[in-house]
């Protein structure tokens, strides 16, 4: 159970820093880079809910899943990491648009 | 040895602490000291340590965190993403050693 746990803390950490990355990319106006990073953010992601999944399969199995502060740590990292991702989609198309917007205004 | 490691919170990265520690021979075990740290508290202190290294989670910080670390000569990295989830402890103390080395030019 700690291996999966770890997956899931380790896999989410990884696309949430790869997330950040793809937005500092694309402030600086790499949206090249920023596109790659995204979608490696989001195979990332696929990781740790796969390790995610694994753990909800045990507890349908009927395997006793002890709840510990580590696994809601670890759902913790998983959610903020999705909404941080999906936050940032978002914050790179708008990038994009105040981009434009400033080359349109010689700014 | 001295090392920080800091994450979100400390909580993964305490984890990872005890199975560097466990990963040592007895006889090293008292050269080493080894705490995890939320990174909100990295500028209070990171000038105790030799080493300082970041959770995966946390590798969009390195960058800044690095850069108020550069003038004391405490170097500054990421921890593999496959040592840290499967808690590799002899790998990250020899990752640790050598930016040690590095560092310091040993």
């Amino acid at each position: 159970m700690l291996n999966e746990i770890m997956a899931i803390i380790t896999h989410a950490g990884d696309a949430k820093s790869d997330a950040f990355e793809a937005l500092e990319n694309a402030r600086e106006g790499d949206f090249d880079i920023a596109k790659k990073l995204l979608d490696k953010s989001r195979t990332t992601m696929i990781e740790a809910h796969k390790a995610q999944t694994q753990l909800l399969q045990k507890e349908a199995q009927g395997d006793d899943m002890k709840i510990s502060i580590l696994l809601i740590h670890a759902q913790d990292h998983l959610m903020t990491a999705k909404l941080a991702q999906e936050l940032i989609e978002q914050l790179i198309e708008q990038t994009k648009e105040i981009q434009e917007l400033k080359k349109i205004n010689g700014l | 040895m001295k090392i920080l490691l800091c994450c979100g919170a400390g909580a993964s990265t305490s984890l990872v602490a005890q199975s560097m520690m466990n990963s040592l021979p007895e006889n090293e075990k008292a050269n080493y000291i080894i705490n995890a740290i939320t990174y909100d508290l990295f500028l209070d202190h990171y000038k105790n340590y030799d080493v300082v290294l970041l959770g995966p989670q946390i590798r969009y910080k390195k960058k800044s965190l690095e850069k108020e670390a550069l003038g004391d000569n405490i170097p500054v990295d990421v921890i593999n993403s496959v040592d840290y989830a499967l808690q590799n402890g002899t790998k990250i103390i020899e990752h640790a050693k050598q930016l040690y080395k590095k560092a310091h030019g040993a």
